[in-house]
């Protein structure tokens, strides 16, 4: 085994490219379709490295989102650590999926975090959807996971991150 | 976690983490950026001729209307024998860009590009070239965000330019990009094409700045107020420059955070040599005053 935190640059760059992604802004109509970014490479490197990226890390990468999009400190923090939780205690499983398989995990776990956020908003009485259009961005994401699983994968091997 | 929240102890550790978060703005404002450059660049020369006559006739314009009002707030003024109110255009500006949206699609909240450091405190007012556009909700270092007009959880007090009714308009639920006046009875008079500027009451907002125009009033007999929309004025989705502005101190409680910009104001005024000729409308109202005070005393006679 080489140095234990090899290549740690690069998933912390494409969580930085993920947050790009998450706070670009978009026409008024196509802003429910955006597909959450940061969840779903956040369920790639917990699936893939789980020792590596854990519920700590998850903590911090929600606790920047957080800030980032403006809204209560601790909210994405609190959904994306059970996300992580999920997909970690997942893994074994999600690696022998098929595509298609992942792709519908990937729809409820999306989901079920909107969901989680949705519900923390309601309680904290935040600005809050009015109709359950705002599941709409877990479907965008599911569509999106199979080519963003290729191309990190690809990135994965090809700078031997482990 | 949340509970911590609501007592603002956190606010600093936000503040702190919003250093971290700043060039991830930077870097998404950059295609926009790159456009504006790229039609700053590519512009012919008989456009740029075109738009600098344009902006020449605008501003010749503008100050003709400003010396108007110039004149009209001192006479005014004197009227109410006030010596401050030459303030209504008075308070700083402050040029801001607005460089992101709230990635939340329900709550409308833009960021602009002045923070912390530029002076921005919460509570200014924001507004474009058109109207009010909202106000500053949170301060991070080199960025804030700005709670527009139109979310739901907003509201600004306004009144009808026509006849100083007032209300409150909130944002609206349904609609995206309407405001709702709340608590309008039924025999309140106002009509569609109203424009409602800023009341001033609620201390936040400068007075009388254009907010919105009235698109439909309904009363329901069975309800008990009626049902009021409006659609803002400012360019709240496509602009890109607004300037952000401190409440007109006219009206408000002198607080610790205001008496800065109080006392800027009021040294200028000092400053500014106020000629005091007595305009012809107050003559010709102490004239008819005295005549009719003269007239009442000889009458009893």
């Amino acid at each position: 085994m080489q140095a234990r935190a090899h290549g740690i640059w690069v998933i912390l760059l494409s969580f930085f490219i993920a947050y790009l992604l998450a706070i670009v802004p978009f026409p008024e109509w196509a802003m429910i379709y955006r597909p959450e970014w940061v969840p779903m490479v956040l369920i790639y490197w917990a699936m893939a490295l789980p020792y590596r990226v854990g519920i700590g890390f998850a903590w911090v990468v929600g606790l920047l989102l957080d800030v980032l999009e403006g809204s209560i400190l601790g909210l994405n923090a609190m959904s994306l650590v059970i996300l992580a939780y999920v997909t970690i205690s997942l893994h074994q499983r999600m690696r022998m999926f098929s595509t298609l398989q992942q792709s519908g995990l990937v729809l409820a776990l999306v989901g079920l975090n909107l969901m989680l956020c949705n519900w923390l908003q309601i309680v904290t009485a935040q600005s809050v959807p009015s109709n359950l259009m705002f599941l709409m961005a877990a479907l965008s994401s599911a569509v999106i996971w199979p080519s963003l699983f290729q191309l990190l994968r690809q990135v994965r091997r090809g700078f031997n991150v482990h | 976690m949340f509970a911590d929240n609501r007592f603002g102890y956190l606010e600093h550790i936000r503040f702190g983490l919003g250093y971290a978060t700043t060039p991830v703005y930077w870097i998404a404002d950059i295609p926009t950026r790159v456009s504006f450059w790229i039609d700053d660049v590519f512009v012919s020369r008989s456009d740029l001729l075109e738009e600098n006559d344009r902006l020449r006739e605008e501003v010749l314009v503008a100050q003709r209307e400003l010396q108007l009002l110039e004149s009209l707030t001192r006479e005014n003024s004197q009227l109410r024998d006030l010596d401050v109110a030459t303030q209504v255009i008075g308070g700083e500006a402050l040029p801001a860009d607005i460089i992101n949206i709230s990635p939340d699609p329900y709550s409308k909240r833009v960021l602009i590009n002045k923070g912390a450091n530029d002076g921005v405190y919460v509570g200014q007012a924001l507004l474009d070239a058109k109207g009010l556009m909202g106000q500053v909700d949170e301060v991070l270092p080199y960025t804030s965000w700005i709670l527009l007009i139109t979310d739901s959880h907003h509201v600004i007090p306004v009144e009808v330019n026509r006849n100083g009714e007032r209300a409150l308009a909130r944002g609206s639920r349904a609609n995206a990009n309407e405001l709702d006046l709340e608590f309008v009875t039924q025999t309140q008079d106002m009509q569609a094409g109203d424009l409602l500027v800023s009341s001033g009451m609620g201390q936040i907002y400068p007075k009388n700045y254009p907010v919105a125009e009235i698109i439909s009033v309904f009363a329901d007999p069975g309800q008990d107020f009626a049902t009021v929309k409006a659609k803002p004025l400012a360019q709240l989705v496509r602009t890109r420059h607004a300037m952000l502005v401190s409440a007109d101190t006219e009206a408000t409680a002198p607080t610790a955070e205001k008496a800065a910009p109080d006392a800027v104001i009021e040294d200028s005024v000092e400053t500014q040599p106020l000629p005091e000729p007595i305009t012809e409308t107050q003559l010709e109202l102490l004239t008819t005053d005295q005549v009719s005070k003269i007239e009442t005393e000889s009458t009893p006679q």
